[in-house]
């Protein structure tokens, strides 16, 4: 029953639809990068996304090209809200690092219950079908919307790479990622950077979430497990390593999506709790790939890596 | 007189959680949400050590409460060795990932609950026996985290949780407390759900949810952290808000939502213009280090 057909069929499906966990992936990673926040509110953000889309194309019948813009100026608006009302307000009382956890938490928990009460508890897509037409491709099936997600993806990373590697404001974004006090003596305006940061996570978002709203159905508490992916490939792509998290969010997808050959699907779900924890328990620094050869000049590097760990130990 | 029962019986079951939580949370400075599913392991193993395996309810009880210690150990233990900012993350994964499990699994009654579980001391003492020793739990409950909070155990608490180095540098264990502190909490969870289980004598996974994690979140923040008397406020107060709005008669599938937004507005008003709760303790929310008194 298992051939290489099956095989190649599989591995092309789960790599297209990881094309929207790298975005959410990525939009998590490049967050915590720069501002340092857990931001647990990107459930929010992504639930704001979805219903912004589905209400513009099912109640008010606009064209998809017109839902897609206002799905983004309503997700953009979300993004400067959290920044400026929330957490600017929590940067200026110097609060732990708990009370961000819990209000982020809160703040996806509330829009959660808001969507529930607008929109009901049960699934919706932001078309009226989620299927697409297929071409066969040797005798692998490629539906319509393959392609394009994986374009979408390609040209929002080539985008951020771009705009990080490039830009002025790009190279500021990494200067305060990297010392925030330091950029600021600098003549860093940090305010404005942390704002782009979450601006641009939240474009991320919203493409992400038109990708998966145009091929899965969402409920209320979708964003949630769709965020916690995230965190699982953020972290095992190595906190603060933006290609990364990307690179696990494709690991992982490929590995959800043929688990369908090994294990009952009702216990797919599981799926990403388990990742989850193996992420915080094996990896929480990050997947390394192991070095065999040592050269003199990066046997030093290791040692002093080596040094970090177990300074790193010692603190706990 | 059985509909006044019912509600003593919660609030007296939300006291219990919300004590046991603001130990973890407030003195513990250990930041999950998973409370609920010890709770709801507490319930689960003991109907069912009752109904299947013909123990005697006391017995079953007290096994639901191991459980529920154990499991709290499980989710601490490799978390807390990495750092921990990842047992939020982690504590949600494990609750969900624990109620997918029950969902799906046949021995637990999957999704639709688990009915007809034993009771006890109602057929025997009637309701009153079981309000008085739910009453005197929460009573215990309340003396024995009020004990350790200031006990010298407490304040050895209050050093790790405001500098955990110079703790660890005194010569004291930071890991060993913590997980005293987790298993404790979270071993009293799973005694409140024991306690529910025999008497509503039916339970289902979604009673569990993250709903139940933010309305215990809620009572320990709105009531205030780290004081005695903080989550037994906070726990009245927030049992008695969803009772009144049932009496509006509002459809289920609005009453949820409703509560939920209830619960998690309440915490987000409540960090912003009053973090310390309606009964205050001091300096609740700075982060550690840097603080002179």
């Amino acid at each position: 029953m298992l051939n290489a057909t099956i095989l190649l069929q599989i591995l092309w499906t789960s790599l297209a639809t990881s094309s929207y966990y790298v975005l959410f992936a990525v939009a998590f990673a490049l967050v915590l990068k720069v501002t340092r926040i857990f931001n647990f509110a990107q459930a929010a953000i992504m639930t704001v996304a979805f219903y912004s889309a589905f209400v513009t194309v099912q109640w008010l019948e606009w064209p998809a090209w017109a839902a897609f813009v206002v799905m983004m100026a309503i997700t953009l608006a979300a993004s400067f809200a959290l920044e400026r009302i929330g957490f600017e307000a929590l940067r200026k009382r110097g609060v732990s690092v708990m009370f961000v956890f819990v209000f982020t938490f809160m703040v996806s928990e509330f829009v959660a219950y808001l969507a529930m009460l607008a929109f009901g508890t049960w699934p919706q897509t932001i078309f009226p079908t989620i299927f697409w037409p297929v071409t066969l491709v040797g005798n692998i099936a490629i539906s319509a919307w393959d392609l394009p997600a994986i374009g979408a993806t390609i040209v929002m990373l080539a985008l951020l790479f771009s705009f990080m590697r490039f830009t002025r404001m790009g190279q500021f974004m990494v200067g305060v990622a990297d010392n925030p006090d330091l950029a600021e003596l600098y003549g860093v305006n940090k305010r404005q950077i942390f704002l782009v940061t979450v601006l641009m996570a939240g474009a991320l978002v919203a493409v992400g979430m038109f990708l998966y709203g145009t091929r899965a159905q969402v409920l209320p508490q979708t964003g949630l497990s769709l965020m916690l992916f995230a965190i699982a490939a953020t972290i095992i792509g190595g906190i603060g390593n933006l290609a990364g998290a990307a690179i696990a969010a494709v690991i992982l997808g490929v590995i959800q999506n043929s688990s369908i050959l090994v294990i009952p699907s009702e216990w797919q779900g599981l799926l990403l709790y388990v990742f989850l924890f193996l992420a915080i328990v094996f990896f929480p620094n990050g997947l390394r790939m192991p070095r065999r050869r040592r050269r003199f000049a990066t046997a030093t590097r290791d040692i002093g890596d080596n040094q970090d760990v177990s300074a790193a130990e010692g603190q706990v | 007189m059985e509909y006044i029962d019912g509600i003593i019986i919660i609030v007296g079951l939300y006291v219990i959680l919300a004590t046991s939580f603001n130990l973890i949370i407030g003195y513990g400075g250990l930041v999950s949400i998973a409370h609920p599913v010890f709770f709801a392991l507490g319930a689960y193993t003991s109907a069912i050590l009752a109904r299947n395996f013909g123990l005697p309810v006391p017995l079953a009880m007290v096994a639901g409460m191991v459980v529920a210690l154990v499991a709290s150990v499980a989710l601490v233990l490799p978390t807390l060795r990495v750092s921990g900012d990842y047992l939020l993350i982690a504590s949600i994964g494990f609750q969900l990932g624990v109620l997918e499990i029950i969902k799906n699994v046949r021995f637990t009654g999957g999704a639709g609950g688990y009915t007809n579980i034993p009771p006890f001391l109602i057929r025997d003492f009637g309701r009153e026996a079981y309000v008085a020793l739910v009453l005197a739990v929460m009573v215990a409950v309340i003396l024995l985290v009020r004990l350790v909070a200031r006990s010298d155990y407490g304040r050895a608490m209050s050093a790790m949780r405001d500098d955990e180095l110079a703790f660890a540098s005194l010569g004291r264990n930071a890991m060993w407390m913590k997980l005293a502190i987790f298993g404790l909490g979270s071993g009293l969870a799973g005694l409140a759900g024991a306690l529910y289980a025999h008497y509503f004598r039916f339970i289902t996974p979604e009673q569990f949810e993250i709903l139940q994690s933010s309305a215990i979140l809620t009572m320990v923040v709105v009531g205030g952290m780290r004081t005695t008397w903080g989550p037994i406020v906070g726990a009245l107060l927030l049992e008695a808000l969803p009772q009144a709005i049932t009496f509006l008669n509002l459809p289920p599938s609005i009453l949820g939502p409703i509560q939920g937004l209830l619960f998690t507005g309440l915490v987000l008003v409540f960090m912003f213009f009053r973090p310390q709760g309606l009964v205050p303790a001091e300096n609740v929310w700075r982060g550690g280090g840097g603080e002179t008194r």
